[in-house]
């Protein structure tokens, strides 16, 4: 059966009440992480599978591992600014049913944590938080466009750590620090990609109507660009440099090649909502 | 490097994603290449990342300006003029 998404809000309020967590009190932090440990899942690691992965000894697959989680902790953290964000804007908007509007106060409350956690990792462990390398440049939209892609954003956002989470979760090679917190994560973003999900869909059947058919190309063409350019942040320069490798961005272009198959699994869950709803005419490639 | 490579290079970074076709001469160091599209805002992001691996250093982003990214003048100025 298929909820609405004022449907869901109730339901969603109710489990985010029942499952309430403390930020400050979930985790034992230790003063300091082993370096003989796996931090990624080795697959997940960019550059797995490669001619110079392979060449590297194990301590520093080790060392990337950690690099290359760091990252990954941080580009969430980053994603979730903006989506926080413009949850905050939606919250009492004319437009925003009241059961929605209750919910909206979960999922702020929910991603400020997440927020609060990946931030207290790295500044534990890392010393700093890899910034966000977006220049914003105003550009025109549709009537109703920006909050379709706002939501189609939030989505892919999630839909991509939602991967990483859940193959981390299960993963008792890498610490049991790392293993929680993508548990934890995950447990509460499922909530979220049910809302979302279900959110965008209507949206996007609402707003689009009125598009004229360039208006409906042209935001597929950026909605495409976008879900390509949020992969590439997952191929940070300064992690490979992080991690005592030479050459960041060349190994980033070795990478982004190298994860095509990858990528597309990834997105699969969330390419395949997209299609199938007509937001997407067909699978782009990541 | 020159001024003169350094423009050279990210003339053919730009042509090499360009959104439009570029016949051979028609990308000037002052063509807007945003505004006339030749880049989208998506394309910034891996234009900053080819920057720093030419100056080899990491730009402080809190500090990028729409305007900083023009042409390839603009480019020159902001970030390899004072290397």
């Amino acid at each position: 059966m298929t909820y609405s998404s004022t449907e869901l809000a109730p339901k969603l309020s109710n489990a985010s009440i029942k499952k309430a967590w403390d930020v400050y009190s979930a985790f034992d932090w230790p003063d300091s992480l082993p370096e003989d440990n796996w931090y990624m899942s080795p697959e997940l690691i960019s550059l797995y599978g490669t001619d110079i992965y392979d060449n590297l000894t194990e301590a520093q697959q080790k060392k990337l591992s950690f690099t290359e989680l760091c990252n990954f902790f941080s580009l969430v953290l980053q994603g979730e600014r903006p989506l926080v964000q413009g949850l905050a804007h939606r919250l009492y908007l004319k437009s925003t049913e009241p059961d929605v509007s209750e919910y909206l106060h979960h999922f702020i409350d929910e991603e400020n944590k997440h927020m609060v956690m990946f931030g207290m990792f790295l500044k534990r462990y890392f010393g700093k938080v890899y910034p966000e390398k977006k220049v914003n440049i105003p550009r025109q939209y549709a009537k109703g466009e920006e909050d379709v892609a706002f939501l189609c954003k939030a989505l892919a956002v999630e839909e991509y750590g939602e991967y990483y989470n859940v193959v981390m979760w299960h993963d008792d090679r890498i610490h049991p620090l790392v293993s929680e917190i993508n548990r934890v994560h995950h447990f509460d973003e499922t909530r979220h990609l049910a809302f979302g999900r279900a959110r965008l869909v209507e949206t996007f059947n609402e707003k689009s109507q009125k598009w004229s058919s360039e208006e409906l190309a042209s935001f597929r063409e950026s909605l495409v660009a976008y879900l390509q350019s949020s992969w590439g942040d997952y191929y940070n320069p300064t992690m490979y440099k992080d991690a005592g490798l030479e050459d960041g961005y060349g190994l980033r272009q070795l990478a982004l090649e190298h994860g095509k198959a990858h990528r597309q699994k990834a997105s699969e869950v969330l390419v395949n909502l997209l299609v199938e709803n007509g937001i997407l005419e067909e699978v782009p490639e990541l | 490097m020159e001024e003169s490579e350094v423009k050279l290079k990210l003339k053919d970074w730009i042509i090499d994603r360009s959104k439009i076709p570029v016949v051979d001469g028609q990308l000037k160091d002052d063509t807007p290449i945003i505004e006339d599209g030749y880049l989208s805002s998506l394309d910034i992001v891996e234009f900053i990342l080819y920057i720093e691996s030419l100056i080899g250093e990491e730009l402080e982003l809190e500090e990028l300006e729409p305007e900083m990214f023009t042409s390839t003048n603009t480019m020159y100025e902001t970030f390899f003029a004072s290397v």
